[in-house]
């Protein structure tokens, strides 16, 4: 292979590289900066870092380029999930300031920002990566500070045991993963996700490779269901959930699991799209079996932490179902006209990411306040801090459906996609099990209003963490009036395509 | 003798996995669990380098640098959450690990 030294394009990575530097001004910052102003520092440094992370993806917008020989792809695609991803990090910023700082017995802040700028990073990369290597970089360095950030409350056992069991299950479905790379490098000879699409394209029908590649698969959909906590994967999930420290359980749940839907979206739409017939029947499956079980676990539930973890099992199931509505786009390097199943799964990540975050944020708010994760702590919230009870109903009924929250429209487009990809049964599960999820859900917001109140609250003053949730409220109430807009802007997605069809080799 | 060719090498990876996959269901101690994961990276990377050369290009060997890489990392943030648990006296044995429970 000739190596033609084509001059990279730098400008296209711009935001990956601000999150890069951040993480090295946090860590010298966190050497350098008096102990005592590292709250106010280091978090306006993360917000701005993030911030400024946001306004350089978006002036990539309609871009559409490739660089790297094919390495990076900043297309329309990695900036909506880009976005999403520099969104619950800031979000997560905003909750997790005040609980580091002061519950669980003082954790270091500086770390836990380099940790997080780290795994957002990660995920940022799988979200532009257009190579096998790129995605398990990038996924394994987004999953690895996550491990780490799980483990974050050292002094309490329940962290570190849900940390070790999120590793252990974290780095076997890794190295299954991987396994499977190479059995998909194996059979078309290529890393490079627009090279494995043309190989394929050529060679899919009845080759003595199709053995290998369905292997390659297989492997790679049990690995990446591990990653997004999907059943019958999802063990480590409630463990982890459960131990991790509340915003880190929110932060969890959207970056590292959005995380993994880009890598389901850039390998198997992209790279995998001529075996499209065998990974959609498998996605459809899991997503059916993810859904139900969580659902039905979750009712049994009365740990809040542990029942909004089940709850993000059972929205991973509905995010799958998304994917499995993805419909044909006239082979390789189509325009993709009128799917929807890939938009639904982005406005989904995006929507998800603000109602779930606001919800955990509001479990940290009653944390902070000297109360457990028990239903009891939350029996008679409303009376004593009306706005709090108000905040949670707001994210709950968000994350059950509830028209005219955000929740509702991730949920109706899925439908929606699923309807036009003619997958009428799972649509109806969708439909079956939010009113199972009904349940669960406005079992918390009954006992926060109709419950006789069981336990103090501590006067205490979060200011960052009541903006967060007071911004989390409003786009969980407003953004869904604008959701056309955004499901538009996803619809871009299939520039992708595009992109991948001009690399050359 | 036939000379080895790219099957060889796939098939003793093959095994190594299966032999560390096993190890990870199987066995309870927590540090053979993490040495059975090793394993199966390491199965892995024979398979990427006997790809590499039976397809005739780099991208392989490219590969297992990186895996190379991420094994190590995997291995320091593994290693420091077992020996915190181990400070706190507990055992290394997953059995043990029941605080959260459903």
């Amino acid at each position: 292979m000739p190596l033609d030294l084509i001059k990279p394009e730098w400008g296209l990575v711009v935001p990956q590289l601000i999150v890069f530097f951040l993480a090295i001004i946090l860590m010298l910052g966190d050497a350098f900066i008096p102990r005592e102003r590292h709250y106010i520092l280091l978090t306006a440094i993360s917000i701005i870092g993030y911030v400024a992370a946001g306004i350089a993806l978006i002036w990539q917008y309609g871009e559409n380029k490739a660089t790297f020989y094919g390495l990076f792809r900043a297309d329309d695609l990695g900036v909506f999930l880009g976005m999403t991803i520099l969104v619950a990090a800031l979000l997560t910023v905003f909750v997790s300031a005040s609980y580091v700082e002061y519950l669980e017995g003082r954790m270091p802040l500086g770390e836990f920002y380099v940790l997080l700028a780290l795994s957002t990073l990660g995920a940022l990369i799988v979200a532009i990566a257009g190579d096998l290597i790129l995605l398990f970089i990038g996924i394994e360095l987004s999953s690895l500070a996550t491990y780490v950030l799980t483990a974050y409350a050292k002094r309490r056992e329940t962290s570190l045991e849900g940390a070790l069991k999120y590793y252990l299950l974290g780095i076997f479905a890794s190295a299954i993963m991987v396994y499977g790379f190479a059995w998909i490098y194996g059979a078309t000879g290529t890393t490079d996700l627009t090279e494995i699409a043309r190989v394929l394209q050529a060679s899919v029908s009845g080759d003595h490779r199709e053995a290998s590649l369905l292997l390659g698969l297989l492997l790679i959909i049990v690995g990446v269901g591990f990653k997004m906590a999907a059943v019958p994967f999802h063990f480590w999930t409630p463990d982890a959930y459960d131990g991790a420290p509340t915003p880190v359980t929110g932060f969890m749940s959207s970056v590292p699991k959005t995380a993994a839907f880009a890598l389901a979206i850039r390998l198997l739409v992209q790279g995998l799209a001529p075996l499209r017939d065998d990974w959609l029947i498998l996605i459809a499956i899991l997503a059916f079996i993810t859904m139900t079980f969580a659902n039905i676990v979750a009712v049994a539930q009365r740990d809040v932490k542990r029942m909004l973890a089940y709850s993000s099992v059972a929205h991973t199931g509905y995010m799958l179902a998304g994917l499995a509505a993805y419909k044909s786009v006239s082979g390789f390097g189509g325009t993709g006209s009128g799917d929807f199943g890939i938009s639904s799964v982005l406005f989904y990540l995006l929507a998800y990411a603000f109602t779930n975050i606001g919800a955990f944020a509001v479990v940290a708010w009653v944390q902070h306040r000297g109360n457990g994760l028990d239903l009891d702590d939350y029996a008679g919230l409303a009376a004593k801090e009306p706005l709090a009870a108000a905040a949670l109903s707001v994210f709950l009924l968000s994350l059950m459906g509830m028209p005219p929250l955000l929740g509702f429209y991730a949920k109706y487009y899925v439908i929606v996609a699923l309807l036009d990809a003619k997958l009428l049964w799972l649509a109806i599960a969708i439909v079956v099990l939010s009113a199972i999820s009904a349940f669960y859900y406005l079992r918390v917001v009954a006992v926060m209003y109709f419950s006789e109140a069981k336990v103090e609250h501590k006067k205490v003053s979060t200011p960052l963490l009541n903006i967060g949730i007071a911004g989390m409220v409003i786009a969980v109430i407003a953004v869904g009036f604008f959701s056309s807009g955004i499901l538009n802007l996803a619809d871009h997605w299939t520039q992708a395509l595009s992109v991948a069809q001009a690399v050359t080799p | 003798m036939g000379h080895l060719g790219v099957e060889h090498y796939l098939f003793l990876s093959a095994i190594l996995f299966i032999i560390g996959l096993m190890g990870v269901l199987v066995r309870r101690n927590l540090l053979i669990i993490f040495m059975c994961v090793e394993l199966m990276m390491t199965a892995v990377n024979i398979s990427l380098v006997a790809f590499g050369t039976a397809t005739d290009t780099l991208n392989g060997q490219a590969f297992v640098v990186f895996t190379v890489a991420v094994a190590a990392a995997e291995a320091a943030v593994g290693l420091g959450i077992i020996l915190a648990l181990s400070r706190r006296g507990k055992t290394v044995d997953v059995d043990d690990m029941h605080s959260l429970r459903d």
